[in-house]
């Protein structure tokens, strides 16, 4: 992750944003396209200062005064930048300008997908000839054709069954009316056991509890069978294994070879089978909604909520443990050591509190954002392929879905990968510094 | 003869892209969890809009120093590659 990574974010996210502006201001009205030029420009110019003030303290002349002098001036650039914020929220629709806001961050993730894809030996094999390489370029611009078609298409009927769903509730009595509209909701997804479950017997008081407690259930599920094939690939391991057990072998040693590369050899093992469970628990997870008849349970923003909620709980409980009281309350006043960090700590415990509270909630909502996104893209392609056979009054359609499938199973893996990666990544924060450990057990005096 | 190829650093890819991945959402997150709180502070407090925009710079600066504290540790995992 090189400034010039961010350099290319930049260029791209100034057209990117500079033509969605454009575009909405004549074909919408003027001040939506304005106000996603402004928030384009802010996010810009905070991560451009961002940048400098991060590039100034990790400099090697960090210490020198010049260098903190500039510190304190993109500080200060900073704060401007806030106040400007501030009365371009109070001028333009917030609505549009976080639209422009979010646009740079939209391009670094986009950026940071591809160039996982494009390190791939697939991709390299897919665009060695020129021919295979246009090929695949205008198969992914008709896909994204397709798609821009299709997901309006998907919008509508999903709005024309709410409203069916609203006006059977409104004859109904309030409860009826919630099951009503929860029964609505079902409908946007693929049809699951569930749902079957649901149209053969409405009224059974345990079908009612198996709705209700869908995403629960099902991730109950994927832990008993991941569990199940633990047992039997662990159950009588032998010096030459079998296949279930070679197969087993290869995922742990993959994740723990990964996990210990991030956290070091002191703490890695220690945390290997938690953040490896996670792993593999939530890329089951992912991949169970391509399963016909099932259901993704990290689709739900409950689950993956509760996911990123032991994380925060172990990683909270791993600082107790590892700094102690005094330490981890160090820790959250920014391990004070001078005057000027004293002064500084009653800042630092709500930005730190913040810091701590921002993470769960930004990896629940990454995960269900694209799992959920993942799942809609795969509905709408397979209502498509339905509505391209209506005419024939078949009962089935042409499978359209079944395109995104890799697409899907990379973005499963991806987003389990990431979950896990962010999540060592707290607990590295936490962790008291290897380093220092390693000097501390070198000069036991100091 | 030539000595044996470099190893290349293991994963490197993938640990860069988790990177990438949680720079934007925290920056994003961080802002508007600090006006969620700063907001629900000033509905209690009736301080309107004082503590919206203070919850909204702390997150900013909170998002800021969670970024910082990822890239550092990036580079020093990068160093060890």
């Amino acid at each position: 992750m090189g400034l010039e990574f961010l350099a290319r974010v930049r260029r791209t996210s100034l057209w990117l944003s500079g033509l969605a502006a454009l575009m909405v201001a004549t074909y919408l009205a003027p001040l939506p396209g304005l106000a996603i030029a402004a928030g384009a420009a802010w996010s810009l110019a905070n991560l451009e200062i961002l940048e400098r003030l991060i590039v100034t303290l990790t400099g090697t002349d960090r210490a020198a005064l010049p260098s903190r002098a500039r510190a304190f001036g993109w500080l200060f650039a900073l704060a401007l930048l806030f106040g400007g914020g501030a009365l371009l929220l109070g001028v333009l629709p917030a609505g549009w300008l976080m639209i422009g806001f979010g646009a740079p961050f939209a391009v670094m993730v986009a950026k940071a997908v591809s160039g996982l894809l494009l390190a791939t030996g697939l991709w390299a094999r897919l665009t060695r000839s020129s021919w295979r390489a246009a090929l695949l370029v205008i198969a992914v611009g008709g896909l994204a054709w397709l798609a821009v078609s299709a997901l309006p298409r998907a919008g509508a009927a999903r709005a024309a069954h709410a409203t069916a769903v609203a006006a059977q509730a409104s004859g109904e009595a309030a409860a009826a009316g919630s099951e009503s509209q929860h029964e609505g909701q079902k409908e946007l997804g693929f049809p699951t056991v569930v749902t079957l479950l649901e149209a053969a017997a409405p009224e059974a008081g345990w079908v009612r509890f198996v709705v209700r407690y869908e995403s629960i259930l099902f991730s109950a599920l994927v832990a008993l069978i991941l569990g199940v094939i633990g047992f039997f690939a662990s159950r009588n391991p032998q010096l030459i294994p079998g296949p279930l057990q070679n197969a087993v072998e290869g995922v742990v040693e993959f994740i723990n070879d990964f996990l210990v590369g991030i956290l070091g050899p002191r703490y890695g093992p220690r945390y290997v089978p938690f953040l490896g469970t996670l792993f593999l628990y939530i890329f089951a997870m992912n991949l169970f909604g391509l399963l016909p008849f099932m259901h993704s349970p990290t689709a739900s923003l409950n689950v993956t909520f509760a996911l990123a909620i032991t994380v925060f709980v172990y990683v909270q409980y791993t600082g107790f443990k590892e700094l102690g009281v005094i330490g981890y309350v160090d820790h959250m006043l920014g391990s004070p050591r001078d005057m000027t960090g004293w002064i500084l700590a009653p800042l630092m415990l709500p930005i730190h509190l913040l810091g701590e509270l921002a993470k769960p909630i930004s990896l629940s909502c990454r995960l269900f954002g694209n799992i959920f996104g993942e799942d809609m893209l795969l509905v709408a392609f397979a209502s498509l392929g339905i509505s391209m056979l209506a005419f024939s009054h078949l009962p089935f359609g042409i499978p359209m879905h079944a395109l995104f499938f890799p697409l899907a199973l990379l973005s499963s893996g991806l987003q389990a990968m990431v979950f896990t990666v962010l999540s060592t990544i707290y607990f590295l924060l936490m962790l008291p510094h290897e380093d220092h450990e390693h000097d501390r057990e070198a000069h036991p005096a100091h | 003869m030539p000595g044996p190829p470099p190893e290349e650093p293991k994963y490197t890819a993938l640990r860069s892209a988790g990177m990438l991945l949680a720079i934007p959402t925290l920056l994003i997150v961080a802002p508007l969890v600090g006006g969620a709180i700063g907001g629900w502070l000033d509905r209690r407090l009736k301080s309107s809009p004082w503590l919206l925009i203070l919850g909204l710079i702390l997150g900013f600066v909170a998002a800021g120093r969670e970024t910082f504290q990822i890239y550092r540790r990036y580079q020093e995992q990068e160093e060890r590659d």
